[in-house]
């Protein structure tokens, strides 16, 4: 069965696919994540949030064959939610790396991590769920990476763009600016307007700029 | 047999680079014919389409926690400026006479790329420069498809070239988009007077200047 949809993970919870029920990365994750195990979860092995979910890709699959590539194709066809494709990269299925890479997320535009093992794979994941949890908790803020949406005070970047403007220092900048307001009245300012401010010369190579 | 990318396939390379990937950039010309530009991005490592910035790592940069800041103010920067971010992280060079060093994972390591995965940055892996040369034309051939590369002139000369100085001091906006505006207008006028498409820039070059304000 294709199954692929979203199901509802209760908060701070991993609702792990029944196949892994006694397996070393769910016992590695129990007693660090509430675990519950569900029959049904078809091409998904867990759902970490309602909207993230993990497909692991195991040492033999990669070396069994193209099986997983389907199995990949079928969730990204059948399902919105975003896919985390956590992968055994290990010396033997090393070689298989590159290809799956290129697959997983250039054409297919999922996420894919590598690890060396099922005890790596259940730390990646506790980790992703920290992550998660933080997420449908609105604690944005937390991720070093999101960028934050300051107001940035931009006299001083207008200053030095003016300056930018050959024969332009600092001093006549502050003046134009004082003049003109902003670099979109500048830019239509007259020469002679500009003369007013800044000399002959210089109201000409403004004008030209 | 290798496909041969079309010849208006090019790639922006910071300066620094050409000490930290000079393998990088050689291979991006020899082995796969690729143009790269190596100008003074400031942000960003390669600009490899109109959208799209790549930020190389090495695996031990994200091993370390003092490395966190200095990273996340890197990748910030990158997202005032671009739509799109990729993170090609690099397997460290065994210098000669090193023995492969054992690389343990640790706990922080993984909560960075978890972050970087929530923060909807595009992460790959590679295990020497010779690959990231390969990603990186990868990523080229695919913004190509997508009609995103970088196909303008990159190297202004003149009075171009200060009008490029110029639009490059403009807080947010990127080397590729200052290239663009660059080679679609004919002068900044007619960028301040065109109608408002980037709002931010827009925003930018009508703002009221107030002496009081600079620090």
């Amino acid at each position: 069965p294709v199954t692929a949809g979203s199901i509802v993970v209760p908060y701070g919870h991993v609702i792990g696919n029944e196949k892994w029920r006694g397996s070393e990365i769910a016992q590695r994750l129990q007693g660090k994540v509430r675990l519950i195990f569900e029959d049904g979860l078809g091409l998904v092995d867990f759902h970490v949030s309602n909207r993230t979910c993990i497909l692991l890709i195991s040492e033999a699959d990669l070396v069994a064959g193209d099986e997983f590539k389907r199995r990949l194709v079928r969730f990204r066809n059948a399902s919105s939610l975003r896919g985390i494709v956590i992968v055994e990269k290990t010396q033997i299925s090393d070689q298989y790396y590159l290809g799956v890479q290129k697959l997983v997320v250039l054409e297919l535009g999922m996420v894919l991590l590598p690890v060396a093992n099922q005890g790596e794979a259940s730390q990646l994941i506790i980790q992703l769920v920290s992550f998660c949890v933080r997420e449908q908790s609105r604690d944005r803020g937390a991720n070093p990476f999101l960028r934050k949406q300051r107001a940035q005070l931009a006299e001083p970047a207008v200053l030095q763009a003016v300056q930018q403007i050959p024969g332009v220092g600092k001093t006549k900048a502050l003046l134009l600016l004082q003049q003109f307001g902003s670099i979109h009245r500048l830019c239509n300012a007259s020469v002679n307007e500009l003369e007013e401010v800044v000399g002959q010369t210089v109201a000409q190579q403004i004008y030209t700029f | 047999v290798p496909v041969d990318p079309s010849p208006a396939l090019c790639v922006l390379a910071d300066s620094r680079e050409i000490c930290s990937g000079p393998e990088v950039i050689s291979c991006l010309r020899a082995e796969h014919g690729l143009r790269v530009q190596v100008c003074p991005l400031g942000t960003g490592d390669y600009i490899v389409s109109n959208r799209l910035a790549v930020e190389r790592l090495l695996r031990s940069e994200l091993q370390s926690p003092g490395n966190r800041n200095k990273l996340s103010q890197r990748l910030q920067r990158l997202q005032g400026s671009f739509q799109r971010i990729c993170v090609i992280v690099e397997t460290d060079r065994v210098r000669p006479g090193e023995t492969s060093r054992f690389f343990q994972r640790t706990q922080h390591y993984d909560g960075v790329l978890s972050a970087l995965v929530q923060a909807g940055i595009r992460i790959l892996f590679s295990s020497c420069q010779e690959e990231t040369a390969a990603l990186l034309r990868d990523l080229a051939l695919l913004e190509h498809r997508k009609d995103a590369a970088i196909q303008v002139p990159t190297e202004p000369e003149g009075h171009r070239r200060d009008v490029l100085n110029f639009y490059l001091s403009i807080p947010n906006l990127s080397y590729g988009a200052a290239l663009n505006l660059c080679h679609s207008f004919g002068s900044v006028a007619a960028v301040a007077n065109s109608r408002p498409q980037a709002e931010e820039l827009h925003r930018f070059l009508r703002h009221d200047f107030d002496l009081e304000l600079l620090p």
